[in-house]
Formats: structure tokens, sequence, C-alpha cells
């Protein structure tokens, strides 16, 4: 299988000095790629930048003007963690443009697994806001493409943190189910599992919070026990998965305990949704040890791929397994209720 | 009106925040509520191992003292989350805020002005009363 991806842009102009989220990761990402020693399985697809009408789907034009006047006018300090440099405005396009051309090239081989190895990341970034790190939504101006023509979109969002921006963007959108696992409480401070999607979406936003410490087999039951049936009943037709690596046990962002080989299986597990050949492509968001986004990367791309490289072995034996079974039940409650007062 | 029984704050150290503690906590002397000082963890406040939270108790004692008002009547919420989320679920339970006080920028916040600072983001979506303290 063909890995098709886009990475190539030079990042090296969005950087803060002493942020972690630095170019370096990019490099980490791109390295973990090259352990798979893919050969001509390998196509790297040309940069492309979204346009304003690609944009506009997920932001508001409003935030797009400022932030590229704020940019240009040299950039500074969003947030108290989100910085901007003058390069940033050209570098977020080109990030949020290339899940599209990435896309573009699976669906003209209807074949091929998709890797969007950019940044700034996204699935922070709102539709009038910059938040977390994330200028500009990558993964949701790829998803409202693909809804635009009349797919079902599945994101999976393994990030350690929260994707309130994709969440927030998908809220009343029917066509895209929203799945999240993620460490709670910790930033942002969303993703509780009685959010479960607007009055026109109801059920298709699933979030799964995981306790500090949890591990690989607490993970899997999550998404086994409540995702699975969602995902099953949604029937997808793409399956984009914002992939962070930062739950990894070696992260300082976070406190989750998964290994390497964790990722491979979620990997897996997302894969098979996917309804047929080159409908999966991976987005990176976090992931600030570059050590282990490095073989996070590898071991997630070469679950997709059939390649076997040398894995940690998947973790277990964390606490959560209870935190799992109550928030599916505060799912449940809360889908009744939201269905009740819907009538 | 309702009355105000509590009120949220936004402090994170800085000197506009801190005039804003001072007014959140007059006012609830006068009203004979209850003050919450929210103080928002982002991102890098995971990643910075610099504990803040004893630093920011501290400050709060000594704003308690200067305003005149007993310690207990005012308590240090440290939640996960950019400013603004984080000020708005304080008009939800358990908090259940019956205004909002904020300082007119906070750190790092400069950039408000062209994007929107946390206390225009509130004015735009905040569903209680909300008071933006200016700095002199």
């Amino acid at each position: 299988m063909m890995l098709i991806i886009n990475g190539s842009t030079d990042d090296a102009g969005h950087e803060d000095p002493g942020h972690p989220e630095r170019p370096e990761r990019l490099a980490a990402a791109l390295a973990g790629v090259e352990d798979l020693h893919l050969g001509d399985d390998l196509l790297a697809v040309a940069p492309y930048s979204a346009t304003r009408s690609e944009l506009v789907r997920v932001h508001e034009s409003t935030y797009l003007d400022q932030l590229g006047a704020f940019c240009y006018e040299g950039g500074g300090d969003l947030d108290a963690d989100t910085y901007a440099t003058y390069d940033s405005w050209s570098l977020a396009q080109y990030a949020a443009g290339a899940g599209l051309a990435v896309i573009k090239e699976m669906r003209i081989r209807g074949d091929g697994v998709g890797f969007v190895a950019v940044r700034p990341p996204g699935h922070h970034a709102l539709r009038d806001r910059a938040m977390g790190f994330c200028l500009l939504n990558n993964i949701a101006v790829t998803a409202a493409e693909l809804t635009s023509v009349g797919e079902r979109v599945l994101i999976i969002d393994w990030d350690v943190h929260h994707g309130n921006g994709t969440q927030a963007i998908f809220w009343e959108d029917p066509n895209v189910l929203y799945v999240s696992t993620h460490q709670w409480p910790l930033f942002p401070g969303s993703g509780a599992p009685f959010e479960v999607g607007g009055l026109n979406a109801l059920g298709a936003t699933v979030n799964l919070p995981l306790p500090p410490g949890a591990t690989g087999d607490v993970l899997r039951q999550a998404l086994d026990e409540t995702a699975a049936p969602a995902i099953d009943a949604f029937k997808p037709t793409w399956v984009l998965v914002s992939a962070g690596f930062d739950a990894h046990r070696a992260d300082p962002m976070a406190d989750l305990a998964l290994s390497s080989g964790d990722f491979a299986q979620m990997a897996t597990f997302a894969a098979s949704f996917a309804p047929a050949p080159g409908r999966i492509a991976l987005f990176l968001e976090g992931g600030y040890d570059l050590a282990a986004l490095r073989s996070s990367v590898g071991a997630a791309l070469g679950a997709l791929l059939g390649s076997d490289p040398a894995n940690e072995r998947p973790t277990s034996g964390g606490p959560g397994a209870e935190v799992v079974r109550s928030n599916r039940d505060a799912r449940e409650i809360a889908l009744r209720i939201a269905h009740d007062a819907s009538q | 009106m309702r009355p105000i029984n509590t009120i949220a704050v936004g402090f994170d150290g800085s000197p506009d925040s801190k005039v804003a503690v001072r007014w959140a906590l007059t006012l609830a002397r006068h009203y004979d509520a209850h003050v919450v000082v929210v103080h928002a963890v982002g991102l890098l406040g995971r990643f910075d191992s610099k504990n803040v939270t004893t630093e920011l108790e501290e400050s709060l004692i000594a704003l308690c003292d200067e305003c005149a008002i007993v310690h207990t009547r005012a308590r240090l919420e440290v939640v996960d989350g950019d400013a603004c989320s984080v000020m708005l679920r304080m008009a939800d339970p358990p908090i259940s805020a019956d205004l909002l006080v904020v300082g007119t920028r906070g750190q790092g916040a400069h950039a408000g002005l062209l994007l929107g600072s946390t206390s225009l983001e509130l004015a735009e979506h905040s569903p209680i009363p909300l008071v933006i303290v200016p700095s002199s």
C-alpha cells in the first residue's frame, strides 16, 4: 500500500524560541516515516495552499482577514499559548491545504493511506479564533471539502487534548461524526461525555475522556464499547484522524500512559471503519517528545501500511475502566434527555 | 435584576487582573457576595513546571487584606482552558456566577487589539452581565 504524504513545505518560519510547538516536531514525524523504508511506496504530493473559499467553510471571514493582517504586521502572541509570526499566515494556509491535496490524490488513485504532516496543528482552532497552538483547523477544512461533495466523514481525534475547535465547527453537522479520546481534566476543559452534538446532529459527537495514567487497554475499551457502535450506525465513507501523539507516556504535556504500540492499535481501529481502500488519512496534531513522536508516527502508519516497525508493546493495567463505563452511561442519559427535549 | 451572590473574576497575576480583583472584592463587600477568583491554565501551563497556584493564592490573600474582606469570601479556582472559555463556564453550574469581571488585558494579551481580547470575546458571548475594569 502506498503512503501519500504532504509535508514538504519548509515550516521554519513558524517558530517561537523555547515554545514546544516547534519545527523539530515535523522533522521527527517525517523521520518516523523514513523509518518505514517505503521506497517507491511513498508519494509526496505538491504543497497546496488552501483558498479563501475552502477556508470560509469552517472559519469566519473576519477572522481570516485579522489573522492575515496580524501576521503581515509581524505577528506576536495571539493568546497565552499561541503565537504567530510574519510567515505563519502563509504556512497555516499550506497546512490547511495539505489535507485537500492528499485526499485529491487518494480519490484519483482509489487507494493509499494519507498522512498530512504539517504544522501549525489545527484541532483547537475555532471558527473565529486561534487557540492552543492552532491557527487554522486543518482537518476541518478537509472534512468540509468531503462533506461538500456528499461524503460522510468520521473524525477520530486521539490527541491527548480534546479537539474543541473541530467539535464546535461540526456541532450541528450530521454528516461528520466526531470521536475524541483525551485526558480529562486537561486543557481545553471541554470534551465531557454529555457533549453529544447539537439538535441537528444529536449523537454525532462522541467524547471519551480518560483519567491521568490511563493505558491503552482502557482506551481500547472506550473505543470498542462506546465509539464503535456509534461509528457502525453512522456508516462513514471517509475516515480522518486527528493524530496527536502527546498521549504517549513520554510526552511532557500530559499524563496518559500510551506506547507507540497503542497508536498502532488505534490506527488499526480507525482503518477498520474505512469502507474502501484509499479512504483514511492521518493529520498531525500534537506530540512534543521528539523520540516518542518519531516512533509513534512510524507505528501508526506502519500498522496501516502492513509494515512492522519495532514498536513498544501496547500498554495495560492503568486506571479508568470504571470511568469508561460511567462515561458511557452519562452519554446515553444525555442523548435521551436531548431527544426528549427535541420532541 | 437578579441579586449578585457570586462574582467570578479573571486573575492571571498581571497588574491589570489585580485591578479587576480589587474591584470585584470591593463590590462583593458591598453586596455581601462571594468571589470566585479564576485562573485559566493553558497548554503552556502544563508544559511549564512552575506551579503558579501558591503564588496566586498568596496574591489573593494580600488583595483581600487590602480590600478589608474576609479571606473566606474569596476562593481561587484553577481551571484548564483558555481564559475566555474558562470565564464563560463560570456562568454555568456549579459556580453559577451572577457577574463576570475582567481586566482590560492580561499576560500575553496584547494581540487582542487585533484579534479580540478576552474581554471583548466575553462581551460578545457572556450570558450574564460583564464588567471590564480599566487598568487606571
